[in-house]
């Protein structure tokens, strides 16, 4: 492997913004500054993967591996209503929380970009439900939306109207875990979103103002074509971080009522820690890796036939 | 543009505010309010505020050890991470190598991990240890999941300090090593200060990977421990505040702290949505 690094000579020479190039025997500085990182993430993630693997082919719980049972723990995994039901669960909670948060995100990306005091103090406010730790937030929503005495409850009250059971009931835990999510998570696009919008060159508008364009126009034809790239890419990162998030369903729900909200990481934690089946966990969390993978590839694939 | 109208926007921006921010407004609020008044007031402000959940939360909870544990384990994360980003980055910045290419593209892989996929080993891993309840296993964990991010930002500061400088400090007789130390590192503190931030919000915020391995209540970070908090005392919504509040205090006084390079998509990384 060829390397080049820049080496001192043992004579003073040349004047000092050439580099000066030699070819050493050995380069062995960058594989050295490198190795510990390295080695950590081989230890932490990349072991543990081989392992993880190697569990799902057997029938073992956390205290033995067990018998080595081949594709068993996979060939029930697709005959089980549950894991078809976390799957659907994570595309739905993937789906929505990006549709919304890139929606509320390039609203408030674009009501950010304009010229008003104090819009700094504005931004860094609108990023907090992001940056608040997801206990915190969650500890929040549960008392506003609890079935007895929870804000959203009593004024429904108010209003004669029943209490709607957030929580116990299948259909809104699903929706309620939703729209948390999409509070939590709109800040980021925003935030990168605003990014964008800020190096677009503003007599480009000035341009087509004098042509007469009207802001719809200016919109779709100036502001929309800027900000595709770094959407789609963003896009791509949201939909990752959607189908891995552990934190915002178990907190709220644990995933009930009746695994209503489990997505396919609290599936793979309740088999795992739950039912004791370490085999079963392990098998749903690499089916999740490859649903990660295929999804990342197709997404980038599509990103490189619009960009 | 009218200066009518510019105030006007400020406006619209802070009923927005009031409105995304209402939750963490009302958490805060909330904490100076008994259980019954939390459950059946109306008015936004505390009518008679309190300081008894504090109290209770102080005294009657692990809650300040949680907050220690926190502190303990998040710095400790970040002062490794930031020593292996610093000398990975250093290498991708001033180096040119094969292994270094590939090395940025596996970083990105390891983003997209699930990471439940390896915690499942580890955990099994260090309970045959009897490591489970340390801080070992969640502190090597929050460093690489840092290390990606971490790596990147360092090597941009890195390379945003002209070769010209540690190049006229190797012609003098310094080795790489040397250079970086004296001359790239002292540069680029600022920005190093930041990630360091970042990094260390991250580990405190995060709940997943500490709730898997640090179940003793003496042990529980501060995300674990306002979970058990909540399964324990449900209903008990004063003490819910009150630690929640003072949860999120450290968070904020850090944000506010950084907030200014936040300035882009590219620093969140750091902070997973």
């Amino acid at each position: 492997m060829a390397t080049e690094a820049i080496r001192s000579p043992k004579a003073a020479a040349g004047p000092a913004s050439m580099p000066i190039r030699r070819k050493a025997p050995i380069q062995w500085l960058p594989y050295l500054l490198l190795l510990p990182s390295l080695a950590l993430v081989g230890v932490i993630e990349f072991y543990p993967f081989i392992s993880g693997a190697s569990y799902s082919l057997h029938k073992g719980n956390l205290l033995n591996t067990g018998a080595f049972v081949g594709l068993q723990n996979y060939q029930r995994l697709f005959g089980s209503t549950d894991f078809y039901h976390s799957l659907w669960f994570s595309f739905l909670f993937a789906f929505f929380n990006v549709l919304f948060s890139y929606l509320i995100g390039l609203a408030l990306a674009l009501f950010l970009n304009l010229d008003f005091p104090g819009r700094g103090l504005c931004r860094v406010l609108l990023l907090l439900p992001w940056i608040v730790p997801a206990v915190v937030s969650i500890v929040s929503w549960k008392w506003l939306i609890a079935d007895r005495g929870g804000l959203v409850n009593v004024l429904l009250g108010d209003l004669h109207l029943g209490p709607i059971y957030f929580l116990s009931e299948s259909g809104w835990a699903m929706v309620a875990v939703i729209v948390i999510k999409i509070w939590r998570s709109f800040p980021f696009m925003m935030l990168s979103l605003l990014a964008a919008l800020q190096v677009i060159d503003k007599t480009l508008y000035e341009a087509a103002r004098i042509d007469g364009a009207n802001h719809w126009q200016m919109f779709w034809h100036i502001t929309m074509p800027h900000l595709k790239n770094i959407s789609i890419v963003q896009a791509i990162l949201m939909v990752i971080w959607s189908i891995n998030d552990f934190e915002t369903p178990f907190l709220l729900t644990q995933g009930g009522p009746s695994n209503a909200t489990e997505n396919l990481i609290l599936l793979a934690y309740r088999y795992t820690f739950g039912r004791n089946d370490v085999g079963r966990g392990s098998a749903v969390a690499l089916l999740t890796l490859v649903v990660l993978t295929v999804l990342a590839t197709f997404m980038m694939r599509q990103q490189r036939k619009i960009a | 543009m009218r200066s009518n109208r510019r105030w006007l926007l400020l406006l619209v921006g802070l009923v927005i505010i009031f409105i995304v921010d209402f939750p963490i407004l009302t958490v805060a609020l909330n904490s100076f309010r008994t259980t019954e008044n939390i459950l059946s007031s109306r008015s936004i402000l505390p009518v008679q505020p309190t300081l008894a959940n504090y109290a209770y939360v102080s005294t009657r909870t692990h809650f300040w050890a949680f907050l220690v544990n926190s502190a303990v384990v998040a710095s400790l994360s970040t002062v490794l991470g930031i020593v292996l980003a610093g000398l990975a980055g250093f290498a991708l910045s001033r180096f040119r190598a094969r292994i270094l290419g590939s090395y940025n593209q596996m970083l990105l892989l390891v983003q997209m991990f699930p990471l439940i996929l390896a915690i499942i080993p580890l955990f099994i891993f260090f309970r045959r240890l009897g490591l489970v309840n340390s801080f070992l296993p969640v502190v090597l964990v929050y460093t690489v999941t840092q290390l990606p991010f971490a790596t990147w930002m360092l090597r941009s500061y890195f390379d945003s300090i002209p070769r010209d400088l540690d190049e006229a400090a190797i012609v003098d007789g310094a080795s790489p090593m040397r250079a970086f130390v004296q001359i790239i590192l002292p540069l680029t503190l600022p920005g190093i200060a930041a990630v360091s931030i970042f990094s260390f919000l991250f580990s405190y915020n995060e709940f997943f990977i500490s709730s898997v391995f640090l179940r003793d209540e003496n042990r529980m970070t501060m995300p674990v421990g306002i979970q058990s908090f909540m399964q324990q005392y449900g209903t008990d919504w004063g003490s819910l505040m009150a630690s929640a509040t003072l949860g999120m205090i450290p968070t904020l006084i850090l944000f506010f702290c950084i907030q200014r390079y936040m300035v882009s998509g590219a620093t969140a990384g750091a902070v997973k949505g």
